[in-house]
């Protein structure tokens, strides 16, 4: 089928003419979006240099048409807009791939938005025709203009300038186009048929912009005081506010309207005025201008960029026909007071003020009246830091000028190098606009990024210092006299150690090397903040530069927590205990440690690891809260594995603590942080407590081997966990052991078939969230820890059973019940608090490195299973 | 007790107004158009149904070949020979006056027509107006908010009745619409600046004061309604002034 042609009307003058062209247009926005940098660069070049050729006639033509203005000032309005506009995007990518990095893996292209409206003002009907069509060229954007009717004709004319050079030099036909005989309802049209509009004009326009509902970057009315302080070059001011005011007959936005001047300079500012030839009304004059201006509080439009000397003849006023300026000396800054007002032309408000403050306080009132978010202007010595930034921090306007004309300043390029130039300056949310820059190329291109995925960072961390081998604390404790030349040793342990003498070997050591000492025993098993701050305040006393933590979990976490309060008595215990979704992007900064202190960790049971970790758990009984807190700064700076120590373990604590090990190799194994150098430490720790607990269970102190290497399992697997995290099987164990008072490796053994079962589904709920974890792959990670261990298969899922199964026979071999319930906790009382101690074990900060993401419905029925000793392969969900 | 004969009131070219018994009666001439005696009936009618005190309208018919409405006539005095003929009261009666504009503009408007719309086609229908003019007027009509409020459009003192009984009723509706309360302030604050400049002053003084509405606001109306009063200028000397009033220019 042939395609439908339509006729564009030559002339736009009607809403059907318009449709067709606006239709006509995108047509040729499709294929100037195919084009390149280098061919865009052509034609922006072009229609540049075509637009500053024609600033003369183009300027006569505004004046002309318009009666307003100053065809000189046009003439730099026009060069300003053609040069000074190509100047900044000169070299600026505005097509395809402008900015990329590829280490990083991001790519930002750039594309055009398509068709713009632009709505162009009386006031500067050429220059910003030049500017918006040049921008619109830049960024492979069409360009519809809605001229104002007074200046259509000279509006028209500079488009056809840039349009007849950028389709010369390659640009499509058709690419800039206008309406010819305006009227509000085509403008209406342009703006709700564009894709976006660049509304240059006042309140009402931009309104009209906005409600167009297209995205509009429109701009509001300016009002702009300008403060002259005690500390200014007198001359400079006066002189830049003239130059400014008068620059085409002062109808430049970002003009001044008024000049506040501090009281001790005002007479020297006036004259210089005066000398300058500006005058000052007088008598009746300030009311015949007033009513002339304004009129029932608009502005009169035959004032609109006049001489001074014209304005005065329209008041019945007489002046010399050279004057430059009108100058009202008023009081209020009110908006009944008609010099308040912005005027857009040569007449200008002049306040005294008193006190810094006053003229602070006017000239806010100036801008929140008249120019909300516009522009606002201070001269100054600028050695003056303070009162310029509290001018800055008082004005609600996005352009805030100083030493320097505002009218010229405010567009930018020519009084500030780092300003954009530009000739629709954004008020943002002040003046309800979306942008409080000098907008520019850059707001006209839609950017897009393309992301391409990468894995995150990952890390080995461990304590400096990690000594192991039957026999090898006090070897390893010479250190800290010989090396180290430590003189305070505290340590931190609980009372049954102390009694039992574990301590003396260490005493004994100290003495030896003549490092004073002394002892904090009172630890109790799951340590809370009040037994805590007690060690606190013992240590802080004793101020040492040796904290040695003897014992299981509770005396090394509760020793870490001593340390922190030690080192940084004022830090936030909550703070510290924020969870986490990556450790690196916590809000909370850990405070650096070791400033006092260095920290020995000496395991007594072979479980927790917690010699090698970076976290401890404390209790706040008071309000309730058990805070894991997790962060390298409480990773021990030593530790020291030394069988000796373990060896009286009872047969309780090593069952727990065993399972505990294997539960954390498990877990950081298939952790979605695991990584090859947690790998190699989790699957060494499965196989020796494979091998060693039932012996160490079974045989106690009489069996040195399997003591020893269960040992090191527990610090490898620490090691492994340290880095790796842990998943939801600890989740569960944690709020099953504060809600029912179960020892923690117990609570995971309970739980650790039905977890292993959940994690290893194929085809999960959630997987959870990591960039490295590319897929459910849990199955096959337990299959590996099997084939590590012999256990057979030949497939995964076979593999997989073989592990379950060996996991089970070493709970029974080492006194691991069945069920929740067979540890005597009360049905009822279970099951009325599953769904908080859930809900709990969800918000677990261990949850987060799981490889599935769990819902609370599903860790329920695990706890349900785990109450009742269910066969686990009752998980099917 | 009003007896039923014919009492003529008023007789123009274009109308004739008399009163018969309880009835106020206009009878148009044969040229006036049939829709607007017929739309005149239909706002009194709604502004009735909203329960202001209004003279409600009793019927449309054809009375000697030209179209007639008949309305309540009622007892008193209007406000306008009120404040004539109490020079020492006016003060009192200009706050009265105020009083009953704000009170009417109270009430919701359902069901007539919007004033925007309505000064939209008053600009658009202006012959001689320079399209500059006409485009930021049209800008400036555009940008303003649609409100419900009841108004009058020709809220002046002779169409206020007071009462013998203190009570007020406003008549002649035939201009009413929904919409801005300062919109309808700026249409009587024109009316009184032809009259006399000073009162007109004192009053949107007044009114912004009781209804407050900023007089910066009512003043972004009166551009709109001084181009809708154009075509209506009695004199050059109006003429001139409505002039002046809708050539501004809106701030850039």
């Amino acid at each position: 089928m042939a395609e439908k042609t339509v006729n564009v009307p030559e002339v736009i003058d009607s809403v059907e003419s318009l449709e067709a062209r606006m239709a006509a247009m995108r047509k040729a926005q499709a294929v100037f979006a195919t084009y390149s940098q280098e061919q865009v660069d052509k034609i922006f070049k072009a229609a540049a240099t075509a637009a500053d050729k024609a600033r003369i006639p183009l300027a006569k033509m505004a004046v002309a048409e318009t009666g307003m203005g100053l065809v000189e000032d046009k003439v730099i309005k026009n060069h300003y807009a053609a040069e000074y506009i190509y100047h900044a995007y000169e070299h600026t990518k505005t097509c395809g791939v402008i900015e990329e990095d590829p280490v990083y893996g991001i790519k930002k292209i750039a594309e055009p938005i398509g068709l713009i409206a632009a709505v162009i003002p009386t006031t500067n009907p050429t220059s910003t025709a030049i500017f918006k069509t040049l921008i619109c060229l830049k960024t492979r954007n069409a360009i519809i203009i809605s001229p104002h009717p007074r200046a259509k004709k000279s509006t028209i004319a500079a488009a056809k300038v840039v349009l007849d050079a950028a389709v010369a030099a390659g640009a499509p036909e058709g690419i800039i186009s206008w309406i010819d005989v305006p009227s509000l309802e085509l403008t209406q049209t342009v703006m709700k048929d564009s894709d976006c509009i660049l509304a240059t004009g006042g309140p009402g326009m931009v309104r009209a912009a906005y409600s167009s509902g297209k995205p509009a970057l429109g701009v509001g009315a300016g009002n702009t005081p300008v403060i002259i302080d005690s500390s200014a070059d007198i001359r400079m001011a006066v002189n830049s506010i003239i130059h400014s005011k008068t620059f085409d007959n002062g109808m430049i936005c970002a003009s001044e309207q008024s000049v506040t001047v501090m009281a001790d300079i005002y007479d020297k500012v006036k004259e210089e005025f005066a000398y300058r030839g500006c005058y000052f009304l007088k008598g009746e004059e300030l009311d015949k201008v007033r009513k002339t201006i304004l009129i029932n509080g608009a502005l009169n439009a035959k004032i609109v960029g006049q001489s001074a000397y014209k304005i005065a003849a329209m008041a019945g006023v007489e002046v010399p026909e050279t004057t430059k300026v009108l100058i009202g000396e008023v009081e209020s800054v009110d908006i009944s007071e008609e010099f308040a007002h912005e005027k857009l032309s040569p007449v200008l408000a002049m306040y005294k003020a008193e006190t810094w403050e006053e003229a602070l306080d006017k000239a806010d009132q100036l801008v929140r009246d008249g120019g909300f978010g516009h522009t606002a202007s201070l001269f100054i010595n600028t050695d003056e830091t303070e009162k310029m930034a509290e001018h800055a921090n008082r004005m609600k306007a996005c352009r805030i000028l100083i030493n320097t004309p505002s009218a010229q300043g405010g567009i930018g390029d020519i009084y500030n190098f780092k300003l954009l130039p530009s000739l629709t300056l954004g008020c943002g949310s002040y003046g309800g606009n979306s942008v409080s820059h000098n907008v520019g190329a850059l707001d006209l291109i839609n950017i897009k990024t393309v992301a391409e995925r990468r894995e995150n960072m990952l890390w080995f961390r461990t304590p400096e210092k990690v000594y192991f081998k039957k026999g090898c604390m006090p070897v390893a404790l010479d250190e800290l006299g010989t090396i180290m030349h430590k003189k305070r040793a505290f340590i931190v342990t609980d009372s049954f150690l102390y009694k039992n003498g574990n301590t003396k070997q260490i005493e004994d050591k100290l003495d030896q090397m003549g490092i004073v000492h002394t002892c904090f025993y009172d630890v109790q098993p799951d340590p809370t903040l009040k037994n805590a701050l007690a060690g606190t305040a013992q240590m802080t006393a004793f101020e040492p530069d040796v904290i040695i933590a003897l014992g299981g979990g509770s005396a090394m976490d509760a020793a870490k927590i001593m340390w922190v309060l030690y080192e940084n008595p004022d830090a936030n215990f909550s703070d510290m205990a924020m969870d986490f979704m990556d450790i690196r992007k916590r809000i909370y900064a850990y405070p650096k440690m070791g400033k006092k202190a260095y920290f020995v960790a000496i395991p007594t049971s072979s479980g927790t690891g917690s010699e090698v970790t970076p976290f401890a758990i404390i209790t706040d009984s008071d309000a309730g809260i058990k805070y894991p807190l997790a962060d390298y700064e409480l990773l021990p700076n030593m530790a020291i594995v030394d069988t000796n120590n373990m060896m009286t373990q009872p047969k309780g604590l090593t069952s727990a603590s065993g399972i505990d090990v294997m539960t954390h190799a498990l877990e950081a194994y298939v952790s979605m942080m695991a990584s090859d150098y947690t790998d190699s430490l989790a699957l060494k720790a499965t196989k020796l407590v494979f091998n060693y607990l039932p012996r160490a269970y079974e045989n106690g102190a009489n069996d040195v081997e399997a003591r020893d290497h269960m040992a090191n399992a527990s610090c490898l697997a620490g090691m492994a966990f340290a880095n790796a995290f842990l998943g939801i099987n600890h989740s569960l164990a944690h709020k099953l052991g504060a809600f029912h008072h179960i020892a923690h490796g117990v609570a995971n053994a309970l739980v650790l078939t039905y977890v292993m079962r959940y994690n290893a589904k194929e085809v999960p709920t959630r997987m959870g969230t990591f960039p490295q974890y590319q897929y459910p792959h849990t199955l096959k990670r337990y299959a590996e820890i099997a084939e590590f261990n012999g256990l057979g298969g030949k497939t995964d899922e076979e593999s997989f059973e073989n592990l379950v199964e060996a996991i089970r026979k070493l709970k029974k071999a080492i006194g691991i019940k069945d069920s929740i319930k067979e540890y005597g906790v009360d049905e009822k009382y279970f099951f009325d608090t599953l769904d908080e101690m859930t809900e709990q074990a969800f918000n677990d900060q261990c949850t987060g490195a799981n490889p599935r993401y769990p819902l609370m419905e599903e860790m329920k029925k695990i706890y349900t299973m785990a109450y009742y000793g269910e066969p686990d392969t009752n998980v099917t969900f | 007790m009003a007896e039923n004969k014919k009492v003529i009131i008023v007789e123009r070219s274009n109308k004739t107004v008399y009163r018969e018994g309880d009835v106020l009666v206009k009878v148009f001439a044969k040229e006036h158009a049939k829709s607007g005696v017929f739309n005149e009936a239909h706002i009194t009618s709604l502004v009735e149904s909203y329960g202001v005190p209004a003279a409600a309208v009793r019927f449309v018919k054809e009375i000697d070949g030209g179209w007639a409405i008949g309305v309540d006539f009622i007892e008193g005095e209007t406000l306008a020979e009120k404040m004539k003929n109490e020079p020492d009261n006016f003060d009192a009666l200009l706050e009265k006056f105020v009083d009953i504009q704000v009170a009417v503009s109270k009430f919701k408007a359902v069901g007539l027509r919007n004033t925007v719309d309505k000064r939209a086609e008053e600009i658009n229908a202006l012959p001689d107006l320079d399209p500059s003019t006409r485009y930021e007027l049209m800008q400036r009509l555009h940008g303003m908010k649609r409100h419900t409020k009841l108004c009058h459009g020709d809220f002046n003192p002779s169409n206020i009745i007071l009462k013998e009984d203190g009570s007020w009723v406003v008549v002649d509706w035939s201009h009413a619409t929904q919409g801005n309360a300062g919109a309808d302030a700026a249409l009587t604050y024109l009316e009184l600046t032809l009259q006399d400049p000073a009162l007109a002053d004192k009053y949107l003084k007044l009114y912004s004061k009781k209804s407050d509405i900023a007089i910066q606001y009512i003043q972004t109306w009166m551009p709109i309604v001084a181009a809708g009063q154009l075509t209506k200028a009695k004199t050059d000397a109006e003429k001139e002034l409505l002039t002046k009033w809708i050539s501004i220019a809106e701030y850039q």
